[in-house]
């Protein structure tokens, strides 16, 4: 092997390395915690909407659940909201349900819902939900931060952040 | 043929092929490089491991005088404070706290807030105490807000300080670190 060769590879290798580590970040890191887990104790809740009404997350049982912890407060919250609603429309007749846990006061919800014509229920969390968060991985407390259950109940996919609508999109697919 | 023990590098002209000792230290060398590279990867893909909001908004505050405060936070790298979210209450409310001295801070134009002036790096306020008794000690009580530039807010945090009050003449008291702070969620 001479040395240009040699050296190429070396270049080759390091590039897969860093291209490795990158990969493991985002999937053991970024990726949750709380994955495989039973979502048993985020099903089990039930939470005010925005007009007062207890609602069971029970209710939504056997569908894909999207659990979007939010607030309006939270910019990039409500930078990534219209894209749920899009998604609501579109796959929700294939069982897709987004639900979001606003934590914030009602008032500024109906107003912000009204905004951009939320099309799923926005139920109303306070102290209890930042903690319920914390329990599925939200170790920081920082929104959004999103729960995607499968069909039988078990955490998908835990997010910190912001998602990306292709991300969102093919863990749905492979749910739905 | 040389080949010193110290390095797995390769000079020109030098083969080490032949000698097993020297392709597995040499293999040990590329596989540290490459395990760092990995590591190096992993970390940039992460990004900035997010900091808990207290870390990541660091408050501190002293009195200069028994009719002054100087409340200080000190913003991490890649975090921002709103300034229209931080508030102050004083007790006893006889120490009569004032109008707050805000910096400026950076106004940016937001999506959805409109423009908002929002605070990076240190940020230091002052407070005046119209009846602040020399010697005695005030309760401040802070709210704050902000956010990462990697895309998440924290929630409305309230934060709690005693700050002793300098006597007459004294110099100004030591500054004071928040304690955990009790989260309040609400505005």
């Amino acid at each position: 092997m001479t040395i240009n060769q040699s050296r190429w590879l070396m270049v080759a290798a390091a590039v897969v390395a860093l291209a490795a580590g990158a990969w493991v970040a985002r999937t053991m890191l970024f990726a949750p915690s709380a994955t495989g887990q039973s979502a048993a104790a985020l099903i089990g809740v039930a939470l005010p909407d925005a007009d007062g009404k207890d609602q069971p997350l029970a209710q939504w049982s056997g569908k894909v659940l999207v659990v979007n912890f939010w607030a309006t407060w939270c910019a990039p919250c409500r930078e990534e909201m219209p894209m749920f609603v899009r998604l609501q429309r579109e796959r929700g007749p294939n069982g897709l349900q987004f639900v979001g846990i606003a934590v914030d006061q009602a008032d500024k919800v109906r107003q912000f819902a009204g905004e951009i014509g939320l099309n799923y229920p926005a139920l109303i969390g306070g102290y209890g939900a930042m903690e319920l968060s914390k329990s599925l991985g939200n170790s920081l407390m920082a929104l959004p931060f999103t729960v995607i259950v499968d069909r039988s109940g078990r955490v998908a996919h835990t997010q910190l952040g912001p998602l990306k609508e292709e991300q969102l999109s093919a863990i749905v697919r492979q749910l739905i | 043929m040389r080949c010193p023990s110290t390095s797995t590098g390769s000079l020109p002209g030098r083969s080490p092929a032949d000698r097993p000792a020297a392709i597995a230290r040499r293999f040990a060398g590329i596989g540290a490089l490459l395990t760092a590279l990995a590591l190096a990867g992993a970390a940039a893909a992460a990004g900035p491991k997010l900091l808990p909001a207290e870390q990541a908004f660091r408050l501190s505050a002293r009195a200069l005088d028994a009719t002054t405060l100087e409340i200080r936070f000190d913003v991490a790298d890649g975090y921002y404070l709103y300034r229209d979210k931080l508030k102050f209450a004083v007790e006893p409310a006889t120490a009569g706290a004032g109008v707050p001295v805000l910096p400026p801070g950076k106004v940016i134009e937001d999506e959805f807030f409109g423009r908002v002036a929002t605070y990076r790096g240190p940020v230091v306020i002052r407070l005046p105490l119209a009846a602040g008794q020399p010697g005695g000690s005030v309760s401040l009580e802070v709210d704050s807000q902000g956010c990462a530039d990697a895309g998440v807010c924290y929630p409305p945090q309230q934060q709690r300080l005693t700050l002793p009050l300098p006597r007459a003449g004294a110099a100004p008291s030591a500054p004071v670190d928040a304690s955990p702070p009790k989260k309040s969620y609400f505005n």
